[in-house]
């Protein structure tokens, strides 16, 4: 990789290279991974999970790939090119920085570690998120509550994310207006046409070789860590049904699993099935007793799941509705009441119809997949 | 006439042998105990009629098991469930234990009170008929 900008004399109008194909190939697939990551986040929810969290992975790859080129790329590509003390991003800022920085001005530099930043902290709160709540990636032995910060953090990261590209490409156009230069054309390009007074910059020598062993050495290292942490992680839900109650709670629906609900809510529910939410599910006392225990004995508070958390809520009047709290209507807001009547799924009642994994009590959103309307 | 022959079967069949059963020797069971004999018609009626004395939710048989005992239903919650006909269904009526739960929770659904032994019979002579 040479630099273009030492390869021969300048003359004005030369166009001369500025981003190497590895930071422009970066560019814009960092564009093309935060795109999806935002449209599957933001818009179309848990069904995309597997893409979202994909495309959250490449993008936090392409960040830490960045940042070993910041160290052993081309002359623009480094750090030391475009991270400026204070006073001179001040002075940029103010107007007191005559000359134009072919790579990126102080202000943009500043802008470039940020963006970075916030990518790699995005994703590290997502991850938190999937090891404490979902229960799965390398940290899914974080406690439950560690996962919902992270999970919180991660939505503040991701609207802040938003504004700073925002800002970012608002600053683009802006200096290419006020240059007169095409700044979105050169990252396609790599090159700028060299003028007069122009920061050039200290050049220096890439080192593609180093570089990539380095990336080589990470990305070994970032498979080794994750594959630390699998398998069953603690707080796992009941993994086997109760024969009784699987006998005798599955001829009407679905097997609901006992990690759904609170023990208060299952004695409700056992107390009540003369009247079944309206319906007549009597048991003799023998067979109730039993199935009693054990739902009590494995109810919500034994499960470090994300429905035994939100459905578990103590309720003022228990109820043994798992529809009607208000953490199900939140988690389905985006289907359409039309589509639990329609077939082959009938009713809100009837889980498995979309969640694979339902019987489990996991309810994974990998695992998500509303069915195609039949005709009975 | 006829009652007195199927007692002793009847007998035998009811507590003894742990569960298991068959539509036949369950119908002749039902008959004995209701001292009657059972009429597919007045079982068809019963299980076809709308009832008001049960649960609004469920005025009659064919709510979950639809009009036609050699189809599928449902129940309200979406769940599926197998024809009641032993023709469509040889599992049907082969354990008193799970008959007699079901006529239990049923019967109180639709009709507000539990079945006679004699419309029990009916029902059972109905769909066994197919
Ligand atoms: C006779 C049929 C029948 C049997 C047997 C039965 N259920 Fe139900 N169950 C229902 C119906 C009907 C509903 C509510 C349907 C509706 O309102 O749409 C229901 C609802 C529920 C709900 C609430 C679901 C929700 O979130 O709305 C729970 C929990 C439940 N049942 C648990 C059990 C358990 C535990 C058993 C075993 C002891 C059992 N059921 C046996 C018919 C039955
Ligand atoms: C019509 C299909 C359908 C039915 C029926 C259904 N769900 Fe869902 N569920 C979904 C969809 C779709 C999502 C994801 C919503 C989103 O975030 O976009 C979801 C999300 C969830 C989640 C959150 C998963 C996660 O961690 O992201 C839980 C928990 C859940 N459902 C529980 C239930 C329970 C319990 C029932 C039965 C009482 C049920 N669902 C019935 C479609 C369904
Ligand atoms: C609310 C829905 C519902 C209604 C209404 C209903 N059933 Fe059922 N019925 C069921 C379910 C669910 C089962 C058990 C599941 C299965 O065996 O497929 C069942 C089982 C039965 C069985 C057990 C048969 C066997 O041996 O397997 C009989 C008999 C029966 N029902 C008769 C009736 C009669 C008679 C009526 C009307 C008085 C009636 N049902 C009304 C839902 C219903």
């Amino acid at each position: 990789m040479t630099d273009a900008a030492t390869s021969h004399m300048p003359t004005r109008r030369d166009p001369v290279l500025v981003w190497d194909i590895w930071v422009r190939l970066f560019h814009w697939a960092l564009v093309v991974c935060i795109a999806t990551a935002a449209v599957t986040g933001f818009v179309l929810g848990a069904p995309w999970i597997t893409l979202h969290i994909a495309s959250g992975l490449l993008a936090m790859a392409l960040v830490a790939a960045r940042i070993v080129w910041g160290f052993l790329g081309p002359t623009h590509a480094r750090f030391r090119d475009f991270l400026r003390p204070p006073a001179e991003i001040l002075s940029h800022l103010t107007g007191g920085d005559a000359g134009r920085h072919l790579g990126h001005n102080p202000a943009g530099g500043l802008m470039m570690l940020g963006l970075m930043a916030v990518v790699e902290l995005l994703g590290i709160a997502g991850l938190t998120g999937l090891g404490g709540v979902l229960r799965t990636g390398p940290l899914l032995s974080l406690p439950y509550g560690i996962g919902e910060a992270g999970l919180e953090l991660h939505e503040i990261l991701a609207i802040l994310l938003i504004v700073m590209i925002l800002a970012h490409v608002a600053a683009a156009i802006f200096e290419s207006r006020r240059s007169r230069e095409n700044l979105v054309r050169s990252m396609v390009t790599g090159t700028k046409e060299r003028r007069p007074g122009d920061h050039p910059g200290r050049n220096v020598v890439s080192r593609p070789r180093i570089a990539l062993t380095v990336i080589a050495l990470l990305a070994g290292l970032t498979v080794q860590v994750w594959q630390r942490d699998t398998g069953v992680p603690d707080g796992a839900p009941v993994a086997v049904l109760d024969e009784v109650f699987a006998e005798e709670c599955t001829a009407c629906h679905v097997a609901y699993h006992p990690s759904l609900l609170s023990g208060s809510e299952w004695q409700v529910i056992m107390a009540n099935l003369d009247d079944h939410f309206v319906e007549d599910a009597r048991l003799d006392d023998e067979t109730n007793a039993r199935i009693t225990e054990w739902l009590v004995a494995h109810d919500a508070s034994s499960a470090q799941t994300r429905p035994a958390h939100v459905f578990a809520n103590a309720r003022k009047d228990p109820t043994g509705r798992i529809t009607e709290t208000r953490a199900w209507d939140d988690l389905h807001e985006n289907v359409a009441e039309e589509t639990f009547l329609r077939a082959p799924i009938y009713s809100k009642l009837n889980c498995l119809a979309c969640h694979a994994d339902a019987e489990t009590g996991w309810f994974s959103p990998f695992l998500i997949e509303i069915p195609k309307e039949t005709s009975k | 006439m006829k009652y007195l022959l199927v007692l002793p079967f009847a007998l035998l069949a009811y507590p003894a042998a742990a569960q298991s059963t068959s539509p036949a020797d369950l119908l002749a069971q039902y008959s004995a105990e209701a001292g009657a004999e059972a009429s597919a018609e007045r079982g068809q009626a019963l299980f076809m009629a709308n009832h008001t004395g049960g649960k609004p939710d469920t005025p009659s048989c064919t709510t979950c098991h639809t009009t036609d005992p050699k189809a599928t239903g449902q129940a309200r919650t979406g769940k599926p469930v197998e024809p009641l006909a032993p023709s469509s269904n040889p599992e049907r009526f082969t354990d008193v234990k799970f008959v007699e739960k079901w006529f239990g929770r049923n019967c109180n659904s639709v009709l507000g009170r539990d079945c006679t032994a004699a419309e029990k019979a009916d029902v059972l002579a109905w769909l066994d008929s197919f």
